[in-house]
């Protein structure tokens, strides 16, 4: 390993740390929320559905950085608050890879079969208890590859924060290039580690869902 | 830390904000600029995508196991690097080449979505049947001409839609070539941003030019691939 690297690892590491906090929280706070808002479209609940569809399309079709500038410049501005860079990235992550895990949801819960949600109801459950225990995990286990490409892709949009001045993995490399300038080991270092870490995260999703959908 | 702004409501903050859109209509050269440079952006990555996707797709689905190794690891590689890093590649690391910014936007964003064209291409490929091949063959085409007049055809109006995700993630990933300096509409519109402080609009106006952006390549790309076949559908319906 370069000297650059070794010498800068523990600042490296911060921002590592940084970069896989943001990425979990998001990736927590992403799958409830997706998960609420498509199960509320897919039940077509009255008023609430339509608004929620608007909200996908939306963000589906706006860009992740223009999605962070409005939640860390326009938002506040509009309501008078002072969010911190990371508080924005989080809130901006999850409202962006919430629509698109919505649309996963849905395709989810349209692969199951009507005869189960009838034989569901058919037991004496009600229809919120046969979507709680039986169509919701039935439709999670089916898209877990789509959720896990969700994670990977949110994985690798961390380094977009860098942009509006977080200190996650891409920022501080970037940083330690302005001081000591070494980019190419530097960057082949930080492309190293987000390919690792994908790779990883993309074969915990394989080995689940092989274990899951048994 | 949230912080309540002045005239703070039981909610913790109070919505006083003036919308005024005056400075955006002063300010619409500049957006139009960047309008024809996220354009323009786009076209040459998606052009330069679309060669880089078949080709490795192309491979990805021969018969000789070394290019099929071949294709998925480039694939692999690519697709797992952050865009951001793909553009500080050719711009920071590959400085000594002097690429100009847009250069570099272009390169970044082809070589990153070509990844994602190339899987499309291979599921588009394995989606013809292997006898269209070989009837192809069997009528004196030779492999090129198989592939052209052929395979792609039928494999492009099966994978259109998943084409046109691709596409218009490309155009609205172009915004990063804006971390690189490219001139693009998410640049100007921080530009227009800083000087006239009129976020809120700013930010909007953008969004709906990508949303329009976005929504014209998916029509064009829906047009280009013709009315969808309906057989398998209608088997559906009826069994």
């Amino acid at each position: 390993m370069p000297d650059v690297i070794s010498q800068n690892m523990p600042f490296l590491l911060q921002g590592l740390v940084t970069t896989l906090r943001i990425a979990a929280l998001t990736a927590i706070g992403g799958t409830l929320l997706g998960l609420a808002v498509g199960v509320a479209v897919q039940l077509r609940l009255p008023f609430v559905a339509g608004l929620l569809r608007v909200y996908i399309e939306f963000v589906r079709g706006t860009p992740l950085l223009v999605m962070l500038f409005i939640c860390y410049f326009a938002l506040p501005a509009l309501m008078g608050l002072h969010v911190t860079a990371e508080q924005a990235t989080v809130l901006g992550f999850v409202l962006f890879i919430a629509a698109y895990i919505a649309e996963d949801v849905r395709s989810g819960l349209r692969s199951i079969g009507s005869g189960l949600v009838r034989a569901a109801l058919a037991t004496g459950l009600t229809r919120l208890q046969s979507l709680r225990l039986i169509i919701v995990p039935l439709a999670l286990r089916r898209i877990i590859p789509a959720l896990f490409n969700q994670y990977v892709r949110l994985l690798k949009f961390t380094s977009v924060a860098s942009v509006i001045g977080v200190q996650e993995f891409t920022g501080s490399a970037m940083l330690v290039n302005a001081r000591v300038f070494a980019p190419v080991s530097i960057l082949i270092f930080v492309a190293l580690t987000y390919l690792i870490l994908c790779l990883l995260l993309s074969s915990v999703g394989r080995v689940l869902h092989a274990y899951l959908a048994a | 830390m949230w912080l309540p702004g002045q005239g703070r409501s039981r909610f913790g903050f109070t919505v006083n904000y003036q919308f005024d859109w005056e400075p955006i209509l002063e300010s619409r050269a500049l957006i139009l600029e960047g309008l024809a440079t996220t354009i323009l952006l786009s076209l040459c990555a998606l052009a330069l995508a679309s060669i880089i996707g078949v080709i490795v797709g192309t491979l990805a689905s021969s018969r000789h196991k070394g290019a099929r190794l071949g294709a998925a690891a480039i694939v692999e590689l690519t697709r797992n690097i952050p865009l951001l890093i793909h553009m500080y590649i050719w711009y920071v690391g590959l400085a000594f080449l002097r690429l100009p910014p847009f250069l570099c936007g272009v390169l970044g964003l082809s070589v990153y979505s070509g990844a994602y064209v190339a899987e499309i291409v291979r599921a588009g490929i394995a989606s013809v049947p292997d006898g269209q091949n070989k009837a192809a063959l069997a009528t004196g085409l030779t492999r090129l001409q198989a592939l052209l007049l052929v395979v792609y055809p039928q494999a492009l109006r099966i994978v259109a839609p998943s084409l046109g995700n691709v596409f218009s993630q490309l155009i609205k990933d172009s915004s990063l070539a804006s971390a690189i300096a490219v001139m693009e509409l998410t640049y100007q519109a921080s530009a227009i941003e800083g000087q006239t402080f009129r976020t809120f609009e700013i930010y909007i106006t953008i969004c709906a030019l990508y949303l329009l952006l976005v929504s014209a390549v998916t029509l064009a790309l829906r047009l280009l691939a013709g009315p969808r076949d309906d057989a398998p559908a209608q088997e559906l319906a009826s069994a």
